[in-house]
């Protein structure tokens, strides 16, 4: 296992090296100008601007001091969105609304995905098992921008139970972006679980655990819930991007200072430097669910060998 | 105990000073602010005591780039630094150029070449004084390449002297033509002569700056509220440097500090409308724009604020693209489309937010001449919506070019507004004008300005606000070589009318308005731009705020005089 | 409690005998894997319900358009924000052109003198929605559809390949599949947008750019879970041919999951579209999709629910539609449910 994780880290850092590559020379490619008042300048005076933050050099010069810079920790300098502030810090900044409203969403939809389809699955085909399915179809259904300004409206300018946005009253103004966030994760929890364990409900070591007696409750989460969890491991990776995805929105609705709306802010005013450091800042994101989702997945269900290979 | 006896002595003095500040004034006619509540009107004029509590509560759309003034190029930044700091003008509740940091008016030499200002007894909030060579430091910051500012080279540029030259790194810094004569006299000079160079003086990018606290500062200069100094009616507090949330208080050590009434301002960027608007509604903030639909929605309600700002929209036709002629370059097409759509209907309907129909450049109440006569006086209404004569003209134009069907590229940005009127133009222009298919591209403001460097479009909807107080900031946009005109219009007499305001005619006020009024007409009778609508902005405020000026150019708003009344 | 057999009358039983060739016979119809799905998908009724109701919706996502009296894109500025009024059941209140203008309720048709009705009311340019909903539908399905089958094909290739032979191939075409999937999608989203003239082609190219990864990932772990099952070791042993044991024995039982995470694209390709137009990228105006058509009336929420109310109940019924027919077809081709 140690001799994996080590191998699996050598190949993430090489992983993260190409993203790094890769959005280096797409953000080349990508039209716009990085200088934000190009229209009012003269392409002399355009050319000096550039000149000072290092636009002018030779392609591979850039490609080579970024990626050296990266090396050590400097993501590069904002441009036009926090002019002359490190990106590091930009990041750093916002890193801690995001992650709060994106755990506790994550927590909370697989918490009660999980519920949800285990109940449906448990309860197949009657209208328990209808009325879950159709709970996990809406939120699927609604839009989060849709969702969240639904929520937006209802519980915090209609009823008052939450503040309507800002960040502002600690874990209050967390729980309805949590909420909103935490649709899409409930939804393919819910319908996931709910296939996998009818799917195990139906194998023939349940038949026997019931032949010898084992009672209903005992089926259902001593044999059917822990073969059910392993594809939901599978699916953290997605969830792990559709929250991503959705704090872009929910953040902005609830203009909450997150990395999320940073991101989108970013990427309006063509700010090279904070776009590429968001997105290898997402990537290591990702790529460390990923990682970890296959270290799991090898610790659950021993069957599958992890070094892989057919003989 | 002791402070709410200071609380109490405090708001004795504020109720004081705004009663002083009433009868100076002579009510609050805040620029075009006009709200609709009669009751509120009458209340402000009457008695608008300032209530104990001076909190206002803000929202931003964005949020703060810097708050260096020297690099500085935003709205959001522009308003902040107008605020919390001060240059030698400032624009009063009426909108013109008074000395601020300046005392008094300067002497100008008889050339119009040199101005000597005289500085009024002033200090930076950490209590050192503000001197001429504040200003020196600043200006040659803002010019220095090294700098990489955009908007230094552009106010500057042609106006101060040498600025343009060391800007392209041909000359130092120190060649500036601004000079500390003393430690309270400050000597400009000028490129040429420039009648609206006072009003410039308002502008950001002329604002002092502090040289041994930047010096010290270094690259952490304006970073956050607390690498920041402040010599203006407010100071920064609160902001960490990225986030979406910061504070203005009063700042005890301006020179003028008896006139501000608000102890605390407290900004929120929200980036949402709808959001906006509820939080608005819920009490938490004293004022929300109302942008697209929500206009709309709101147009009749009490509380709304219209504002008509001096920024004008236009089609800019481009004539020549990839180095092919475009149809586009044939005047009676040009002057077809300029007149096919019904500019009535887009403001009333499709904007609904205050916007007026522009058939002009120059925009409506902006300028005025020294008998108080608008700009748009002289010429009125060109290129009005004629659908009779539209049809006539590309009738003609089709039959000068040959063809009979014609495609077009619009251009446009992609805010919900600019989508709508996008694509109103195209249903009203393809209904007017037969054989006519507009292909609609909304793109990011960067990327429309990176295909706009480049001349990749073919109509183009793009707006224009002033930079200073004259109709030159709009009348010199389309000479040959301007970096707005990339749309290959060029007629020599325009450029030499625009050049001649801006050279011999620079000391004759009358003969240089006449001229810009003849540019103008000239411009819009060739179809060179089309001209769409005049913005006009609508906003919730709650009736308890008094006193926010707004201003067509530099920071959007003042709250020096603002002050809350009656909210309890 | 014992019976005496002995006692049985006789005569009472027949004796049979079994040939050889009647104990091979199988009693039932012979049917084919599809033909018994199809027959255990009929069942089904939540399943049969939601394919009507899908066939229902794309008949009119073709129809609607033609057979309103107005055009998607024609705007009839004076008819602007209209709420929604259909003859006849307008006399049960609902749907009878009734909205609310500065806080009071009014017959905004009689208020505009507007004589005509408009069955989904009209939006801020005053287009009818009608048309527009059911042209919306089109261009969301003709999107979610191509996008999903692409996502599949691909996915269900790679994925199957990565985890069946494992190993050296697997590691490689992981290290690619992490590469894509550590980008955000929306970087990749926007530059091909940027690049490519916007339009429903770019929205597609690039919702499949990293799309595919999905189902890869999870061909990859059900093919990674069932080949070291003891049916494949068995089939192996016997000398079967990879393709066989791919096509034999892993694709039955990967196939549920193959259909259910489609279900799955379906609607978070329609999602991805409106989030685009959430973010200004979507599709280009004047084209309407169920995505930009809920985008445009979500704010409206206070003020003109129609117009996000009726997209949205569109694109609702559909994802559940998507979903029961996608439950239905997994129960009915699940190798294991046979009865």
């Amino acid at each position: 296992m140690a001799r994996y994780i080590g191998k699996r880290l050598i190949y993430m850092f090489i992983t993260l090296a190409l993203i790094a590559t890769f959005t280096f020379f797409l953000m080349k490619i990508l039209p716009g100008s990085p200088v934000a008042s190009a229209d009012k300048l003269s392409p002399e005076q355009r050319a000096v601007v550039e000149a000072r933050y290092g636009l002018d050099k030779p392609l591979p010069v850039q490609y080579f001091d970024y990626m050296f810079g990266l090396a050590q920790g400097d993501l590069g300098i904002s441009i036009n969105q926090f002019k002359g502030a490190n990106v590091t810090d930009v990041i750093q900044s916002r890193m801690g609304p995001s992650a709060q409203i994106g755990f506790q969403g994550m927590l909370l939809g697989t918490f009660l995905g999980v519920l949800l389809g285990m109940i449906a699955a448990l309860r197949q085909n009657t209208w328990v098992d209808y009325s879950s399915t159709l709970v996990a179809i809406v939120g699927i259904s609604i839009p989060s921008f849709v969702f969240a300004s639904m929520l937006q409206y209802f519980f915090a300018l209609k009823l008052e139970w939450f503040p309507v946005a800002l960040w502002k009253d600690g874990f209050m103004s967390s729980v309805l972006p949590s909420i909103a966030l935490a649709m899409f994760p409930l939804a393919t929890a819910a319908r996931f679980i709910r296939t996998e364990m009818i799917e195990v409900l139906g194998s023939d070591y349940i038949t026997l655990a019931r032949a010898k007696g084992a009672s209903g409750s005992e089926i259902a989460f001593k044999h059917a819930f822990r073969n059910a969890l392993i594809p939901l491991i599978t699916v953290l990776g997605p969830m792990a991007v559709g929250i991503l995805t959705g704090s872009l929105v929910v953040e902005q609705i609830f203009a909450i200072p997150g990395i999320g709306e940073q991101f989108v802010k970013s990427i309006m005013v063509n700010d090279f430097s904070i776009i590429m450091g968001t997105t290898i800042f997402f990537s290591v994101f990702l790529i460390v669910v990923i990682l970890i989702v296959d270290i799991l997945y090898g610790i659950i269900d021993p069957r599958i060998r992890l070094s892989g290979g057919k003989s | 105990m002791k402070n709410s006896k200071l609380f109490w002595l405090l708001s004795l003095v504020l109720v004081l000073s705004a009663f002083l500040a009433a009868c100076g004034g002579g009510g609050d006619s805040s620029s075009e602010t006009t709200t609709e509540t009669e009751e509120g009107t009458s209340e402000s004029g009457a008695s608008g005591e300032p209530d104990a509590e001076q909190v206002l509560n803000l929202i931003e759309s964005a949020e703060i780039p810097t708050m260096d003034s020297a690099i500085a190029e935003d709205a959001v930044a522009f308003n902040i630094l107008n605020n919390v700091n001060e240059g030698l003008y400032r624009l009063n509740q009426e909108n013109v150029a008074e000395p601020a940091l300046a005392e008094g008016e300067p002497t100008i030499s008889e050339d119009g070449l040199t101005y000597t200002f005289k500085l009024r007894d002033a200090n930076w909030d950490n209590g050192e004084p503000v001197t001429a060579q504040d200003f020196v430091f600043a200006w040659q910051r803002a010019i220095d390449p090294a700098t990489g500012s955009p908007y230094g080279p552009y106010m500057m540029g042609g106006t101060i002297k040498n600025a343009a030259k060391i800007a392209a790194d041909e000359m130092e810094k120190e060649e500036l033509g601004v000079k500390a004569v003393d430690e309270k006299t400050l000597e400009v000079t000028l490129e040429r002569p420039t009648p609206y160079f006072l009003s410039l003086m308002s502008f950001g990018t002329f604002l002092p700056q502090n040289e041994k606290f930047v010096t010290e500062k270094g690259d952490d200069y304006a970073s956050n509220s607390d690498n920041l100094l402040s010599n203006g009616p407010f100071k920064l507090t609160n902001w960490d440097g990225t986030g979406l949330t910061w504070s203005m208080e009063k700042n005890p050590e301006y020179w003028d500090a008896e006139t501000v009434q608000l102890e605390t301002i407290n900004v929120d960027v929200v980036k949402e409308p709808a959001t906006a608007v509820n939080l608005y509604n819920s009490g938490e903030k004293d004022r929300a724009g109302l942008s697209g639909e929500f206009a709309l929605q709101y147009a009749d309600n009490e509380e709304v604020v219209k504002e008509l700002e001096p920024t004008v929209f236009y089609l800019k036709f481009n004539q020549e693209r990839n180095g092919e002629k475009t149809p586009l370059a044939n005047v009676n097409i040009r002057k077809a489309i300029a007149m096919a759509f019904n500019k009535q209907d887009l403001v009333d309907v499709v904007l609904a937010n205050g916007s007026l129909p522009a058939n002009y450049l120059v925009p409506t109440e902006f300028t005025f001449d020294e008998n108080k006569a608008d700009f748009r006086e002289v010429n009125g209404d060109v290129l009005s919506f004629n659908a009779e004569e539209a049809k006539k003209l590309w009738a003609q134009g089709l039959e000068e070019e040959g063809v009979s069907e014609v495609t077009l590229e619009l251009l446009g940005g992609d805010t919900e507004t600019a989508k709508s009127m996008d694509e109103y133009l195209k249903s009203q222009l393809e209904e007017n004008l037969e054989g006519l298919t507009v292909e609609l591209k909304a793109v990011p403001f960067q990327v429309r300005l990176e295909l706009d460097q480049n001349q990749d479009y073919e109509i183009q909807t793009a707006g224009w606000g002033p930079d200073y107080q004259d109709p030159m900031t709009f009348i010199d946009l389309f000479v040959t070589d301007s970096s707005q005109n990339r749309m290959s219009y060029s007629n020599a007499e325009y450029d030499a009318l625009v050049e001649s305001a801006k050279g011999d005619l620079a000391q004759d006020v009358a003969a240089r308005w006449d001229a810009m009024a003849q540019a103008e007409k000239l411009l819009l009778e060739e179809a060179a731009i089309a001209p769409i609508y005049q913005r006009g902005l609508m906003s919730l405020q709650k009736p308890y705020v008094q006193g926010i000026v707004t201003h067509p150019f530099g920071g959007d708003y003042s709250y020096k005089w603002a002050y809350i009344s009656g909210k309890q | 409690m014992t019976q005496n057999l002995e006692k049985l009358p006789k005569g009472s039983f027949e004796r049979i005998t079994v040939s050889a060739e009647q104990a091979e016979r199988i009693s039932k119809p012979s049917v084919s894997f599809w033909q018994d799905a199809w027959y255990r998908l009929r069942k089904n009724k939540g399943a049969l319900v939601s394919l009507v109701l899908f066939a229902l919706i794309v008949i009119m996502s073709f129809l609607g358009p033609v057979i309103s009296p107005y055009e998607p894109n024609a705007q009839t500025i004076t008819h602007a924000n209209l709420p929604p009024k259909i003859p006849v059941i307008e006399n049960l209140g609902i749907f009878d052109g009734v909205g609310t203008l500065g806080g009071k309720e009014v017959d905004l048709y009689e208020l505009k003198k507007v004589e005509v009705n408009y069955w989904f009311g009209t939006d801020g340019l005053g287009r009818d929605m009608f048309s527009r909903v059911w042209k919306g539908t089109q261009v969301s399905l003709f999107i979610a559809f191509v996008a999903a089958a692409i996502d599949m094909i691909i996915g269900v290739i790679y994925g199957g390949i990565s985890g069946y032979f494992g190993g050296r191939v697997d590691d490689i075409m992981q290290r690619i599949v992490e590469i894509l999937t550590g980008i955000p999608n929306l970087v990749v989203v926007i530059l091909f947008i940027l690049i490519m003239d916007p339009g429903i082609l770019a929205i597609i190219i690039a919702l499949t750019i990293t799309g595919w990864t999905g189902m890869s990932r999870v061909v990859r772990g059900q093919v990674l879970k069932y080949k070291s099952q003891e049916f494949v070791l068995a089939s192996r042993t016997l000398g079967a041919s990879d393709s066989r044991i791919i096509w034999k024995h892993l694709m039955p039982n990967v196939l549920g999951i193959i259909i259910i995470n489609t279900m799955f694209t379906i609607p978070s390709a329609i999602f991805f579209e409106a989030f685009l137009s959430f973010i200004g990228l979507g599709l280009q105006a004047p084209d309407a999709s169920l995505g930009t058509l809920i985008n445009d009336g979500y704010k409206l929420i206070q003020y003109q629910p129609h117009i996000l109310a009726i997209p949205a109940v569109v694109l609702s019924l559909i994802m559940i539609a998507f979903n029961l027919i996608g439950d239905g077809l997994r129960d009915a081709l699940d190798p294991k449910m046979k009865d």
